[in-house]
């Protein structure tokens, strides 16, 4: 073939590329980069606090709880199995419902039916944190791993059935064999009505990222939350329709006190992650915006003992903090990994493991109980 | 997702690809090219759809995905080479550069520069351009091999077929070991 007849082709090529691109062009929706503002949440009241859950498990762990709602409540998903990272840990759960009532534990999602639910079918090893996808119905995303351990992690986009998941895909996050990125904390609301998902990239140089996805749920953007720390498990609360702050574990065996960094365009780009003055023994937060600028905050704040926990709140946008009450005082052993939402009835639901990883331990209160002395 | 059997297909094929260069490397040691290209690829093709419900292929689609057109790529061209095919091989300097550019790229996806080019390969304007200079590339080095990828890659990008990053389509991390392993044997 001569020279002349390559060109010709390759320039063929260039104008089917260009087509391509005008395809591209034209279906792709812009992102919005204005946040979903909390709204104002009802300080006033009777305080009302109530334990839903207080589970040990009697063998092995039962650990990283997470939040699903629903229209008729909530549900709380874990991660069981010997021990962590282990392949026979599988995802199970509890239906809470409005009044308190827990249903027992049974399998929400298994490593065969979530390799199953792979187009084409794929080996799940293990199965570690998992969150709700708020951008979809009964979806959900989860931290699986097919090979080696949590820095070769995956996250899946799962769609689940009454009797498991349907469908799954990976999320593509990394060129490095899609590996090594996980989820911990609830997606972020933006004002168009679309969620955005805080994920952390764990294997060598650490940073916390934001996820944001396309109509269809592929990512369609991500910006990094990162420093010279080693940031992880972003928990990420709007402030404004611009301003944001993220709280980041510090992933460094020496790091002894909690990450910050914040963003003033909708998440498009983060300031260097920073330590704030919060002892923390290297672990996530939960954090909840509950309006004008305020945030409630489950933390654990004491940097030598993993068994405090602790609800504080911010009336400042995070730049102070001020203790509520102590949930956790040590006694029954680490009490890590908590998330906390929004209850549609304007209470809020707090879970997290207890026990080293044993147990699961939920609540329900509201802001008069909180904020009350 | 509508695209779920297309994808189920190209991963089929992808595989098949992937074995199939596995059966060429082990027919290669007593087989001529003429009859050990069309026994691998027939090989690799049965594999791909017999075995592909098996645990040691859900392991390698879960290992190296996601699927891309790269790795069928150079696997084909490897073969059509040795049918005799005029393929116009790579330049030692040529894989050096990219070898270097594609090794950075992955130490700023693994955070160890603090730059995210891999973001890029979501945006449709930056994946056109990046396209059009890979063909402009083509056009002056008179290869067929480079646009030819990219403007594939592009199309599976485009209509949802794989990965929603467009370097997923063009790039392997396997590739930094195949170049290297390349380069390696011409030096000695």
């Amino acid at each position: 073939m001569g020279l002349g007849a390559v060109q010709i082709i390759v320039l063929a090529l260039g104008v089917l590329s260009l087509g391509l691109s005008a395809l591209a062009i034209r279906r792709d929706a812009p992102l919005v980069w204005e946040w979903a503002v909390p709204t104002l949440m009802q300080r006033a009241g009777i305080p009302e606090f109530k334990t839903v859950l207080d589970y040990t498990a009697e063998t092995g762990i039962a650990h990283s709880p997470a939040i699903i709602l629903n229209g008729k409540g909530a549900s709380i998903l874990w991660f069981a199995g010997s021990q962590e990272a282990q392949a026979d840990v599988d995802v199970v759960g509890v239906d809470i419902a409005p009044d308190g009532t827990v249903t027992p534990i049974t399998p929400r999602l298994t490593r065969g039916a979530l390799g199953r639910a792979f187009e084409p079918r794929q080996l799940v090893v293990t199965l570690g944190n998992t969150v709700q996808n708020d951008g979809a119905e009964s979806a959900l995303y989860t931290t699986a791993v097919s090979v080696g351990g949590w820095a070769m992690a995956s996250i899946a986009d799962v769609r689940m059935g009454p009797d498991g998941p349907l469908r799954a895909r990976k999320l593509n996050l990394s060129p490095l064999l899609n590996r090594s990125f996980l989820v911990k904390s609830p997606m972020v609301g933006y004002a168009d009505g679309t969620y955005a998902l805080p994920a952390y990239f764990e294997m060598g140089g650490t940073y916390g990222a934001l996820v944001r996805l396309d109509g269809q749920g592929r990512v369609r953007d991500m910006r990094r939350i990162q420093g010279r720390a080693h940031a992880i498990q972003p928990m990420i609360v709007p402030l404004d329709a611009r301003g944001a702050v993220a709280l980041l574990r510090n992933f460094d065996s020496g790091g002894r006190r909690l990450l910050i960094s914040r963003t003033d365009d909708g998440g498009r780009s983060w300031d260097a992650v920073r330590e704030t003055d919060i002892p923390n023994p290297s672990a996530p937060v939960a954090a909840l915006g509950i309006g004008a600028g305020a945030i409630l905050m489950v933390v654990n704040d004491d940097a030598g003992d993993g068994g405090i926990l602790n609800l504080t709140v911010s009336e400042d946008s995070g730049e102070t903090w001020r203790h509520l009450k102590t949930l956790e005082d040590g006694s029954a052993g680490d009490a890590r990994y908590p998330m906390m939402r929004a209850l549609p009835n304007g209470r809020i639901l707090l879970v997290y493991s207890t026990r080293g990883k044993r147990g699961i331990r939920a609540h329900v209160f509201n802001l008069a109980w909180a904020l009350g002395a | 997702m509508g695209a779920g059997r297309v994808i189920g297909a190209l991963t089929a094929l992808w595989l098949a690809s992937l074995l199939g260069w596995l059966a060429f490397i082990l027919l290669g040691i007593g087989v001529q090219a003429q009859l050990s290209v069309p026994i691998a690829l027939a090989l690799g093709l049965g594999c791909a759809f017999l075995l592909r419900d098996t645990l040691p292929l859900r392991g390698v689609v879960a290992l190296l995905g996601p699927v891309g057109a790269v790795l069928p790529f150079i696997i084909l061209r490897q073969m059509a080479a040795h049918l005799g095919a005029p393929v116009q091989p790579f330049g030692g300097m040529e894989l050096l550069v990219f070898l270097a550019l594609y090794t950075g790229f992955l130490a700023t996806a693994a955070g160890a520069i603090p730059v995210d080019f891999y973001r890029l390969g979501y945006a449709p304007i930056p994946v056109a351009g990046i396209v059009l200079a890979l063909c402009a590339y083509g056009f002056l080095q008179g290869v067929i091999f480079v646009p030819l990828l990219a403007v594939t890659g592009q199309a599976m990008w485009v209509m949802g077929w794989g990965s929603s990053n467009y370097f997923d389509h063009v790039l392997h991390p396997v590739l930094v070991p195949a170049v290297v392993l390349v380069l390696a044997l011409r030096l000695f």
